[in-house]
């Protein structure tokens, strides 16, 4: 396109957005826009950027705008951190402990190589992935075409292998898209035509009775709906924590606690990466970093789009709802992303939304008034006898969106060893095992003789836990270790054995949050009120610190401050 | 399979009491089952006075008042089980709880008495928005961290709630050397008992803010401030009323609500005012021959109250091992004007001469009277000088005139 | 002269309003003599029940909770807690030993609430 149409059509935005002309400063780099300037809030940035990606010709868009809320981060001096010297060595390195990160690590570790995994949080899935409400979509919405589509229909698929290797917990229940009238019912048939282009199997339009006889929780105001079997639910974090368990028993490696700070360099060949603790040498470098991954694009010199967090609020039930609907409902949408509705997670569980707001801060994870409304508004909406009064928590969740919506998976064109897993937000975690297949890909591109491990094994072992177990085989693990007989979590029956095997499983729970994903410990009812402060000292205990050292969620949320005046340290 | 006359679930001072009184009326085989490691419950990090006075005639601290119990369990030889969690338990009364020195557990009972107790209302229940950083816990976990386990989880704390215990914290937490911003509450009056106010919130110069709750917490992993409002009528914060105030611990006292896990798991009706099991004067539950006793019931705010239930459920119990479950009328007990709820909601017309009945009022009423009706007939009044609904009113009430229809309790 | 006080001696809480009439006092509110006394004692003396925890070894449990053997003058009640907070107990201990005697010459003790074994 030519620089000229290119000025009047962002002329034009600042006269649609109502700001002053030439506000907005923009670069056009091989069909990658680049917008710098300032605005007055971060919303008006993100909705004209919305409007700018759509400029024809433009493949993404890069934004430096700076609001009140947002400025750019000053850049980091690498020297000091350089000096501290090599860490490790590594074929690949993941740049990014979520669903993405974990799912590459376990794919590429069929090969002879070393594979290593940085995560900057205390444990993995502390970003997007552990906030994600674990819909398997079926694919009807994503455009046709898009890595979305390609990808979300492709992934759902291979969740039954997955499940089935990895052992985690799976429901292929199904999704309802509901009209309420007959414009709704317009929205409706355009997604099927959408979701038909994209091969969603099994997809119909089916009528309110239909539907009711499919999942007999909905309202009975529901005139008709979207129906595609193939939809699903999994904990996001079970899964990641699987995927990751069965990498390390491939071989891959995890380092948590370590953030990177920049990219190193060989000419036009990345050489590693530079974290506080120091540098990590490597031959392919995988950015995996999910609200961060345009920071690591921008360290790689290969900047081409932007992360604006979109925040999610998810609600979640308390189990006397266990069994009033088991199939996701949604309502026709209205904005970039679906938003969730109700639905009902593998441990019974009735979770309902997200919601979705543009956030300036991809740490904030608050929760306001009118994201609750909306998720609780809706689930109402859609499903009868729920009352409002039966939640237990609620929490937000940031996904990793670009501007122009879609996921970016390819190769670096400025530098080799490069692969970008970025913009991977819903329906990231449906389309996660066909990201990781399309990362292999890439890889092989880079490293078309890397050795296939002649023992690589697909199968991840691990313990069903306490509550799922036959009451003969609860007495068997008694027997074998008295742990398991020791109830910590009363709400959702977890013993001291199963905080054990996760306090020193091969991702180790480190901190109460971490032993909360991996256990159900403090989900329940009570919220942690009764096992919280045993949680504590159990972990105090195992990794041999004091209580007032162990942390919520990682360094700076200690639980605890100092000893009472005569308390502290057992005597 | 293990049987037992009688399985007592929960140690605290409600099973206990019923423990020790079905061991006086002479039931020989009984298992009384503690989760903790210790008997007592809740009593045992209730180290403040207050306890007991209905009952013994003098201060006692939940401690003492817990520790009688536990040397009466120890005298009656009753077989305790602690550290033992009870998994669930069936209508046929068929117990499964495990242990780690016994293993998995399973006990045929012939009566099972109730007595779980109660757990807090969290953060979520009372809406509060913001992010989920370190530093925020109930009353109750902040009382077991500093009186049992020896530590601070804050040193400047404010406190949601003027319930018993969130009023009882902030003179412990001061006298601990943490500094407490205030007590806020979303209600217009005391969540708790006054006199608690007077020595726990004005001898320490502690203010009370009323109509005012905690809208927002701040800070991404440890607390870092929280925003008060103001709220109007309708409980709602009223914009521009918001004050922000630094804090590292918010202390949340706001409210309890009985341990239904296992009566939900058994098939137990539940009432949807006090939320726990429904029950008759004997304390029996919808199951013949469960029986539920204290804050499982309905949340108490008095422990004689709690062990009074008790003792009323092993009496129950008793007589059901005796004469097995007798084809009875019930009538209903309702809550009448201005009462929220009446516990027990049930009885037996013609079966007991006398029956308690506790209750609490929906407002502060002074120079009121309780009034117990039989249809059209007043069967009973009791004058009271100060009804309020924090503190709840207890009645023995005479049934010999109660023959006929269901009874109705008013407050004017 | 009138004061106002609110009873604490039970969950009652009367409100008590003494009258000071030249050295003269009546109370009023009151269902009982306790409450009498309470005014009377705010108002001249205010006197509290005095419960903490002390420093436990040899033990399951790090700490012992106390209570004073009768109320004790509100004003002491600080310095007490200073004097208990030096306080190290040995297990096994039964309920209503004397951990500390005549605490601050008042003439009241400080007891275990508890027993525990060693």
């Amino acid at each position: 396109m030519e620089k000229r149409e290119i000025d009047s059509q962002m002329t034009q935005l600042e006269k649609e957005f109502g700001i002053a002309e030439n506000s907005i400063s923009y670069e056009m780099r091989d069909g990658i826009l680049i917008l710098d300037g300032n605005l007055d809030n971060w919303q008006l940035a993100v909705d004209f950027c919305h409007k700018a990606v759509k400029i024809p010709g433009v493949r993404n868009l890069v934004n430096h705008i700076e609001t009140p809320e947002r400025k750019r981060p000053a850049p980091v001096d690498l020297e000091p951190y350089k000096k501290k010297g090599v860490l490790a060595s590594t074929d690949v390195l993941i740049i990014g402990g979520g669903i993405t990160g974990c799912a590459a690590a376990r794919t590429l570790s069929k090969y002879d190589l070393k594979i290593l995994v940085v995560e900057k949080e205390s444990d993995i899935c502390e970003g997007t992935t552990k906030a994600n409400n674990g819909m398997v979509h079926s694919g009807y919405d994503s455009k046709p075409g898009s890595l979305k589509a390609l990808c979300n229909v492709e992934g759902n698929a291979m969740y039954t292998q997955w499940a089935k290797e990895l052992g985690f917990h799976f429901n292929r229940t199904g999704s309802f898209v509901c009209g309420f009238n007959e414009e709704d019912m317009k929205t409706i048939q355009r997604l099927y035509e959408n979701g038909a282009k994209n091969k969603v199997p099994g997809i119909e339009v089916i009528d309110g009775r239909r539907a009711r006889e499919i999942e007999p929780g909905l309202s009975d105001e529901i005139i008709g709906a979207l129906w595609t079997p193939s939809a699903g639910y999994a904990e996001p974090y079970e899964v990641a924590l699987a995927l990751a368990e069965n990498a390390i028993d491939n071989g891959a490696e995890f380092m948590l606690n370590t953030v990177v700070l920049g990219i190193l360099r060989e000419g036009n060949q990345a050489a590693g990466v530079v974290t506080e603790q120091g540098v990590i040498e490597a031959k392919v470098i995988i950015n995996a970093a999910g609200l961060y991954a345009d920071e690591i694009a921008e360290m790689a010199g290969d900047e081409f789009y932007s992360i604006h967090p979109r925040r999610g609020t998810l609600v979640i039930f308390d189990k006397e709802n266990k069994g009033k609907i088991h199939t996701f409902a949604g309502k026709a949408p209205s904005n970039y992303t679906k938003g969730g509705g109700p639905q009902e997670t593998p441990a019974g569980t009735l979770l309902w939304g997200p919601s979705a707001k543009e956030v300036s801060d991809k740490e904030d994870l608050g929760v306001d008034q009118d994201d609750l409304d909306f998720v609780i508004e809706k689930g109402l909406e859609l499903t009868k006898n729920i009352s409002k009064d039966t939640v237990i928590t609620y929490f937000s969740g940031n996904r990793a969106a670009t501007y122009q919506e879609d996921f970016v998976i390819e190769n670096s064109k400025v530098l080799q060893g490069f692969i970008h897993a970025a913009g991977i937000q819903s329906p990231g975690f449906a389309a996660a095992p066909a990201i990781a297949k399309r990362v292999e890909k890439l890889f092989l591109e880079l490293w078309p003789e890397a050795p296939a491990k002649q023992d690589f094994n697909p199968i991840r072992t691990h313990k069903k836990s306490f509550r799922e177990c036959p009451p003969e085989e609860q007495r068997e693990m008694i027997q074998k270790n008295p742990a398991y007989g020791k109830v910590i979590c009363r709400c959702e029956t977890v013993t001291e054995g199963e905080i054990l095997d996760a306090i020193h499983g091969k991702i180790p729970a480190r901190t109460v949050d971490a032993v909360k994903r991996r256990t159900r410990a403090g989900m329940g009812r009570c919220q942690s009120g009764f096992c919280g402060s045993r949680v504590v000292e159990i972990l105090a205990r195992e990794l041999g610190i004091s209580p007032n050292q162990v942390t919520l969620k990682g360094k700076g949320s200690e639980i605890l401050k100092e000893p009472t005046r005569q308390g502290g340290e057992q005597k | 399979m293990r049987k037992a006359e009688l399985v007592v679930i929960g140690g605290g001072p409600a099973g206990m009491a019923a423990a020790v009184k079905a061991r006086e009326l002479g039931i020989r085989d009984i298992i009384l089952l503690e989760r903790d490691s210790h008997l007592g419950g809740i009593l045992q990090q209730c180290i403040h006075d207050g306890f007991g006075l209905h009952r013994f005639g003098k201060q006692l601290s939940g401690c003492s008042y817990a520790q009688i119990f536990i040397d009466e369990v120890r005298k009656g030889g009753i077989q305790v089980e602690c550290n033992t969690m009870v998994l669930d338990i069936t209508e046929e009364k068929v117990i499964r709880a495990a242990n780690d020195e016994k293993g998995l557990m399973e006990i045929q009972a012939e009566v099972v008495i109730l007595a779980m107790g109660c757990r807090e209302r969290t953060r979520p229940q009372v809406r509060i928005l913001g992010t989920r950083p370190a530093g925020v816990l109930t009353a109750g976990a902040v009382q077991r961290y500093i009186n049992m386990e020896g530590w601070k989880p804050g040193t400047r704390a404010v406190i949601l709630g003027s319930g018993d215990i969130g009023l009882i914290m902030a003179r412990r937490m001061t006298l601990e050397g943490i500094s407490v911003e205030g007590v806020y509450e979303v209600m217009e009056n005391l969540g708790g008992l006054r006199r608690n106010k007077a020595q726990c919130l004005d001898d320490y110069q502690i203010p009370l803010h009323l109509s005012t709750t905690v809208v927002r917490v701040h800070g991404k992993r440890r607390l870092e401030g929280v925003t008060v409002a103001k709220v109007g009528a309708d409980r709602k914060p009223i914009s521009g009323t918001e004050r922000y105030i630094p804090c590292d611990l918010l202390v949340l006292s706001v409210g309890l609500i009985p341990e239904n896990e296992l009566s939900r798991k058994a098939g137990i009706i539940l009432d949807a005012v006090t939320k726990g099991p429904v029950v008759d004067d004997r304390m029996m539950t919808s199951i013949p021959g469960i029986f539920a006793a204290g804050n499982v019931g309905a949340v108490f705010d008095l422990v004689d109250y709690v062990s009074q239930t008790g003792e009323q459920a092993a009496m129950g119990a008793y007589q059901y091992l005796k004469e097995g479950q007798k084809e009875e009328a019930e009538q209903e007990v309702t809550a009448g004007k201005n009462v929220s709820f009446v516990f027990p909601q049930k009885f037996s017309p013609g079966r007991e001469e006398k029956a308690d009945f506790y209750l609490r009022v929906k407002k502060t009423m002074k120079n009121a009277t309780v009034r117990v009706w039989c249809g059209e007939k007043m069967i009973y009044q009791k004058k009271t000088a100060f009804a309020t609904p924090p503190e709840m009113v207890a009645l023995q009430v005479p049934l010999a005139e109660a023959q006929e229809g269901p009874i109705t309790i008013d407050v004017e | 002269m009138q004061k106002k006080y609110i009873c604490i001696n039970c969950p009652l809480s009367c409100d008590l309003t003494l009258t000071d009439e030249n050295g003269v006092l009546s109370v009023a509110g009151n269902n009982c003599k306790r409450g009498e006394d309470y005014a009377v004692n705010e108002y001249r003396n205010p006197l509290r029940m005095l419960t903490t925890t002390v420093q436990l070894e040899h033990a399951d449990t790090r700490l012992l909770p106390v209570i004073s053997s009768d109320m004790i003058p509100k004003k002491l009640l600080r310095e007490c807690l200073d004097i208990l907070y030096g306080v190290s107990v040995q297990a096994p201990v039964q309920s209503g030993e004397i951990i500390y005697k005549n605490i601050l010459n008042t003439g009241i003790d400080i007891l275990s609430a508890k027993t525990v074994k060693e």
